[in-house]
């Protein structure tokens, strides 16, 4: 083996390198810190930061916008939470949705879009992600941030070898200790995602928050796909609008289990009075199958490995060459979360989202058509 | 012919060119590798993938630099001599059980942190001079160390190829004891005995005792065991009581070594750290190549062409390639291959029916584990040979029947997991 020679011009030459590439990738990862614009709609009537309900989060990567959109008329409400995992983008793309376009007749609407506020600001290495996507709207191209599964190292690190979840004791892979849906219900004194965990759990409590839904999407292999999981608070209320649900998408309800401990959909109903449910849509762009992932492929969903895998029967959800793109994907979360509104039937009232577009003109006009336009 | 095929066949074609044809380092050609992939996918020279994909190394490299410190400590405060004194006095009577104890004695390290580097560091850097003081060649020995590494990186209490595939498929880490003692423990004793056993039937004591340091351990007593007792104290005590602030490995094994400095011979601290860092920095490389190669590999759209080739095959070309493929992704990583390709592997084989979830995901992340002997990065090999002074490739021939032995268990208990279900109760 050749060994480098040592030379002082070498390591000079080196150090300028290094540093060279220090300033150069710092510029690039400091530019994750920047937040896609959002424009609040005509329903938003109040903003709120999350360090309201866990001070110790104020100043932190973790603190993120909370959006109200009070009907003012008085019923039941709802929590969206978008961006629990930023590397799930029709997620968050749905929350923010409902954030621009949403205006409830009845009862109130929370919206969380930037659930895990510091997992937007990296990638996960090794799985070769593009930094940012743009979706088209009717005033032009809107840019987004692709994030990451977990917390951003820079915020919270070192990881532990193994996780343990704080409430149960149940034991999990180290990197899991960064993942917003493994640390529920949370610690107001612990690691910065349990102190998030801690702040949405306490805001469900002190607004009594009749439902709560958290937005997902999953790699096409995965079992848990095109569903809805239910806390067993919640299955009624899955299972009812899975009547509607099923004349326009194939979507099936699963049983929260009982001990896989630190989830939304397990946490949030055994530790809150909240009806907790999750969605999963199919999303190649974060799987372990797919090719190069694209700005262009995360928003189409086209993927030529997908498509084989399907065919070899790999995979858990139909997926054709064209692939499953982010309009569909918002649209089943925009469609659910609206049916969830329509068959809540309990005591806290009605909630009425007001003019939510359908499933079928979401996917015919493209989730940009349900965007604001980018400030000029 | 696939774009990403392509790019596959660059990159290994520059890889090799530069690694054995120009000699440059591992790292280095895996960093020309990586390039070379990048470019002919299209992506340019990509520096913020390569910079991005090292970060998965971080934590890795923490742990090996502490704990090639700790080992230099024991080493140069005397306790490694005092201790090999103290172990072959005690068990030559009975070499097959001596070696038996020492196998698990090599694998604790690797069941308490989940690193098969931690534990040929820690525990291996001990052993190994036990070993070659009772006769067992320098190669037969690096073979030892390094299957039990593995096999203590694959066995209970944590095993984080395990946890990795466990954690992909929403599968909580309850019950993986039984099959993980089930395999680890049977190899981990067929392969020290096969690999040990023909060469100390015979010891003769008062030969042994004019090699041994028998004063060491009079001078200095039990203090001069203080660091390794604060290394395991503080690495059982982190696991029992996950509520205590957790310190981590890599910061474990710097108390342990800080200890080390005043419990027995005084040495010169700079100088040897020094040197134990110049020698660990290849390996260092290499990992924060492996790191960029990687990340390319998922750029281009290899990882996913690697992947669904293998998914594509029947059932039993499934095992076939289960055996395979797995470890020798280790030869990047054997993380990368219980994440990448453990958790596609594991649902496609639960689809096939009359499977156990947690047999098979126990025996993939087994696969995974010993990836770690598959060269170029070959962390457990690697370091096993670098302790008894060897370059690692006598020492990974010498674990190829092991290895076998281990591979043909992993797959029969793959096969059979449905009748292994009893493990799991």
């Amino acid at each position: 083996m050749k060994k480098i020679p040592r030379h002082i011009l070498t390591a000079c030459l080196l150090c300028v390198f290094v540093a060279a590439m220090v300033v150069y990738l710092g510029i690039t990862f400091r530019s994750a810190k920047e937040k896609e614009p959002i424009y609040p709609g005509p329903g938003v009537t109040g903003q709120e930061m999350l360090s309201k309900y866990c001070p110790n989060l104020e100043g932190s990567a973790g603190d993120t916008e909370i959006y109200i959109l009070d009907s003012g008329v008085p019923g039941a409400s709802m929590l969206v939470l978008g961006g629990t995992h930023p590397n799930e983008p029709s997620g968050y793309i749905a929350a923010i949705s409902l954030i621009e376009t949403a205006k409830p007749t009845s009862g109130i609407l929370y919206v969380i879009p930037r659930a895990n506020a510091s997992a937007f600001t990296c990638n996960d290495p090794q799985e070769g992600s593009p930094m940012r996507f743009t979706i088209q709207t009717a005033g032009g191209d809107r840019w987004f941030r692709f994030g990451s599964r977990a917390t951003n190292p820079i915020d919270q690190w070192p990881d532990s070898e193994v996780y343990v979840h704080a409430s149960s004791g149940q034991t999990l892979s180290g990197s899991e200790i960064r993942n917003l849906n493994r640390a529920y219900p949370g610690r107001q004194d612990g690691t910065l995602t349990e102190r998030v965990a801690y702040g949405i759990t306490q805001f469900i409590k002190e607004h009594n928050v009749t439902i709560t839904v958290d937005l997902h999407e999953a790699s096409p292999e995965y079992t848990t796909v095109n569903a809805i999981v239910a806390h067993e608070n919640a299955m009624n209320l899955a299972t009812l609008s899975l009547w509607e649900l099923e004349e326009q998408m194939k979507i099936t309800v699963e049983a929260s289990p009982k001990n896989l401990h630190g989830l939304t959909h397990r946490e949030l109903g055994d530790y809150t009075n909240t009806m907790a449910l999750l969605m999963e849509t199919a999303n190649a762009s974060q799987g372990r199958l797919h090719g190069t992932v694209t700005p262009e492929m995360v928003v189409t969903g086209e993927d030529k490995f997908y498509y084989r895998a399907g065919q070899y029967g790999a995979l858990t959800v139909e997926y054709p060459a064209t692939g499953i793109g982010i309009s569909e994907r918002c649209a089943r979360h925009i469609t659910a979360l609206n049916e969830f509104c329509r068959s809540y039937d309990g005591t806290a009232g009605s909630i009425d989202l007001g003019n939510i577009p359908s499933y079928k003109e979401i996917i015919a006009n493209g989730i940009g058509a349900y965007l604001a336009s980018p400030a000029k | 012919m696939d774009i990403e095929l392509i790019c596959l066949l660059v990159m290994l074609a520059v890889f090799l060119l530069a690694n054995l044809l120009l000699k440059l380092p591992v790292s280095v050609s895996m960093i020309l590798g990586a390039i070379a992939g990048a470019l002919t996918g299209g992506q340019g020279i990509p520096l913020r993938h390569m910079f991005e994909g090292t970060f998965t190394y971080l934590d890795t490299v923490l742990i090996i630099s502490a704990a090639m410190l700790f080992m230099t400590v024991i080493q140069e405060s005397g306790a490694l001599e005092a201790l090999n004194a103290a172990i072959v006095t005690r068990f030559y009577k009975v070499p097959a059980l001596m070696l038996i104890l020492l196998m698990l004695m090599i694998m604790f390290p690797g069941m308490i942190t989940g690193s098969s580097t931690a534990a040929v560091l820690s525990a291996g850097a001990l052993v190994a001079p036990v070993l070659m003081m009772i006769g067992i060649p320098k190669a037969n020995t690096g073979a030892i160390v390094a299957m039990g590494a593995i096999m203590g990186m694959a066995a209970p209490p944590i095993n984080i190829p395990a946890l990795l595939i466990a954690g992909g498929v929403d599968m909580p880490y309850i019950s993986f004891e039984g099959p993980l003692f089930f395999i680890t423990i049977p190899c981990a004793i067929v392969a020290v005995l096969i690999l040990g056993l023909k060469h100390c039937k015979n010891l003769d004591i008062e030969k042994l005792k004019g090699q041994l340091n028998l004063e060491i351990g009079k001078k200095y007593g039990f203090r001069l065991y203080l660091p390794i007792l604060v290394l395991i104290v503080l690495l059982v005590v982190s696991k029992l009581v996950p509520s205590l602030p957790q310190l981590g490995t890599a910061l474990i094994f710097l108390i342990s070594s800080a200890v080390g400095l005043f419990t027995g011979k005084r040495f010169n601290v700079w100088q040897k750290a020094l040197e134990s860092m110049e020698t660990t920095i290849p390996v260092l490389g290499k990992l924060m190549g492996v790191g960029m190669f990687i990340q390319v590999l998922t750029l281009v759209g290899a990882r996913g062409w690697i992947v669904v080739s293998c998914l594509s095959l029947g059932t039993v070309m499934l095992y076939v390639f289960a055996c395979t493929i797995m470890p020798g992704f280790g030869a990047i990583s054997s993380y990368g291959a219980a994440s990448v390709m453990g958790v596609p592997f594991l649902l496609v084989l639960l689809q096939t029916g009359g499977n156990n979830d947690i047999v098979l995901c126990c025996m993939l992340s087994f696969l995974c584990c010993l990836g770690d002997l598959m060269p170029p990065t070959a962390l457990a090999g690697n370091y096993a040979a670098q302790i008894v002074g060897l370059k690692y490739s006598p020492v990974l021939k010498k674990c190829v029947i092991p290895f076998l032995i281990c591979l043909i268990a992993g797959l029969v208990c793959m096969i059979f997991s449905g009748s292994l279900s009893f493990l799991t109760a």
